[in-house]
């Protein structure tokens, strides 16, 4: 089918064209199809906006997930900015949970983050199963002209498998931003995103449960995907560019290598 | 609302190093079906990625691939080779050269141009183990009435390494424009780097370079063997500076590697918190709310 086909392509698009301009790329891929566009907003992340919630006066994060039509619901008031009526809310057991998991992120984002935002946000599923989405944002500017942006993004699916115990499914996306400017440097930007699943079979004894086996999900992944960000953003990124550029002379390098090779050959002789 | 033309030449102005391709693709998929003469309509956007990226070409009078860029573009299109005196048809689209002819360009600083040649060919070679580089005297602007254009020279030079088995890809490059009248060199260098298993990194960087070179040296005579000379000194001057400024360069980017990781990265989110300890899950979900939870009455 001609659509599945372009959503291949708008998928493989975002993944090829600037990951600072996904915001930008996405609005103009559903301008040349606008059949594409509910998909592509419910699975391409984008960096989250941050809004304040008037009852509570805490800031909330605005993603697909908490939005019905043009409002944004606030996981602290469970009320819909701007108002509206008919605004989809979670069941009354589901925003039990959902509180909960707000507490305990709210923890967990100040012992990992030290600042930043959170909110986390359930809806139902049939058979009274749920799914939910964990996001976290902070941003810093170290100088004036250097700045960094994380946004994590972690969408969770329960089902039951048999008596106590679940089935988690976990796609998180982590969006991360760097840049600097020098006199010496110029500009240097280091953006993007990357995404990675993990599946896993938890014990659940009650409600609480699911909060605290999503929490252990989310921190391992967090952690596991922090160092693979590190890898590629420190690690792998400077290495392709001293594979374009090598600082020392080639000929000294070769030298070297061939010296070395020499030395080697007449060891083992 | 933009046209779909001008939606995909954003697109293809985008591409990443060594993926025009893969883009062009995405844009037939996504356009094919309502527009088959798109990819004539986005000539303009192919012809500007090609010489802003420093695409190279093949031509069978030489070994070595050449650069396609505004400054060796020929008023009816074509583009020039000022080592192999040749002038070429570049297709756009496909990247392909054709129709090779000898051309001399009318250069007054053509000994210059040789020996620029000479000493930025020794300095791609010394440091970049994948470099297509050349030098050419910029064709004078239609619309200008002074001769200051035609009497630059242009030097340009691309690295690319793709490697799309490995998912990623990266591109340097380097353009700069030296003015022998008044020994101005400026111009700038970039870096581009994509990485795309399983997400979308990319690196760019962009600096602007401005250096100039020292007086030269009155000389007495002016025979044509002090003439060459001069030339030669001037050729090793220019490019001696463009590798000093290189050799910065690439060492305060990578400074600004670590500065980024220590001073960005590590201020957004800890490895582990202060206390080196994972959440007590089952202390933090439960201990405010989970008497409703956990559906025991004692609230």
């Amino acid at each position: 089918m001609s659509n599945e086909k372009q959503y291949d392509s708008a998928l493989d698009l975002l993944r090829r064209l600037s990951p600072r301009d996904t915001s930008l790329n996405l609005n103009r891929i559903t301008t040349l199809v606008p059949d594409l566009t509910e998909d592509l907003l419910s699975s391409v992340d984008q960096p989250l906006d941050v809004r304040r919630c008037a009852k509570s006066g805490r800031d909330y994060l605005l993603c697909d997930y908490n939005r019905d039509g043009d409002s944004h619901r606030s996981p602290w008031s469970n009320e819909f900015d701007p108002p509206i009526d008919d605004g989809t809310l979670p069941s009354e057991r589901i925003r039990k949970i959902e509180i909960a998991a707000n507490e305990a992120f709210d923890v967990y984002r100040g012992l990992y983050y030290e600042g930043g935002v959170g909110s986390t946000y359930f809806w139902d599923l049939e058979n009274d199963e749920f799914a939910g989405v964990v996001l976290l944002k902070k941003a810093v500017s170290p100088g004036s002209k250097s700045s960094a942006a994380w946004d994590s993004i972690h969408v969770f699916e329960t089902s039951e498998r048999g008596v106590r115990a679940s089935h988690y499914k976990l796609t998180s996306t982590v969006i991360l931003h760097l840049a600097n400017e020098t006199d010496a440097l110029g500009q240097m930007n280091l953006s993007g995103n990357m995404t990675r699943q993990v599946e896993a079979d938890m014990t659940v004894e009650d409600d609480a449960s699911h909060v605290a086996n999503i929490g252990r999900l989310v921190e391992d992944m967090e952690l596991k995907m922090r160092n693979l960000l590190q890898e590629v953003y420190f690690g792998k990124a400077k290495d392709v560019v001293g594979d374009l550029r090598s600082i020392p002379s080639l000929t000294e390098a070769n030298k070297d290598k061939a010296s070395h090779r020499d030395m080697i050959r007449s060891m083992n002789r | 609302m933009s046209s779909t033309t001008e939606i995909a030449s954003s697109f293809i102005q985008d591409a990443p190093p060594g993926e025009l391709q893969d883009v062009v693709k995405d844009i037939q998929s996504l356009t094919s079906d309502t527009d088959p003469f798109l990819l004539s309509r986005l000539k303009p956007a192919f012809q500007k990625y090609n010489e802003e990226q420093l695409a190279t070409a093949e031509l069978p009078a030489r070994t070595e691939p050449v650069i396609i860029s505004k400054y060796n573009r020929l008023p009816d299109g074509r583009y020039f080779d000022s080592e192999s005196n040749t002038s070429f048809d570049f297709d756009h689209v496909t990247q392909k050269a054709s129709k090779p002819q000898s051309y001399t360009h009318p250069s007054p600083h053509r000994d210059l141009v040789a020996s620029l040649q000479k000493s930025f060919s020794n300095y791609a070679h010394e440091h970049f183990p994948s470099a297509t580089y050349g030098v050419y005297p910029t064709m004078p602007a239609e619309d200008s009435d002074t001769d200051s254009n035609s009497s630059s020279l242009a030097l340009l030079l691309v690295s690319n390494r793709y490697s799309p088995g490995n998912f990623w890809n990266g591109r340097w490059r380097s353009s700069y424009v030296f003015s022998p009248g008044t020994h101005d060199i400026s111009g700038t260098i970039a870096i581009t780097v994509h990485y795309y298993e399983d997400g979308n990194v990319s690196l760019t960087t962009r600096k602007p370079v401005h250096m100039a070179l020292s007086p030269p040296p009155v000389s007495s005579s002016s025979s044509s063997d002090d003439d060459d000379h001069a030339t030669t000194v001037v050729a090793a001057e220019v490019v001696k500076k463009i590798a000093a400024a290189e050799k910065a360069y690439q060492i305060e980017v990578n400074t600004a590697f670590v500065a980024m990781n220590e001073e960005g990265f590590k201020g957004l989110r800890r490895q582990l918190p202060v206390t080196r300890q994972k959440v007590e899950w089952e202390k933090v979900g439960g201990y405010r709310l989970g008497g409703d939870l956990r559906g025991g009455g004692q609230r």
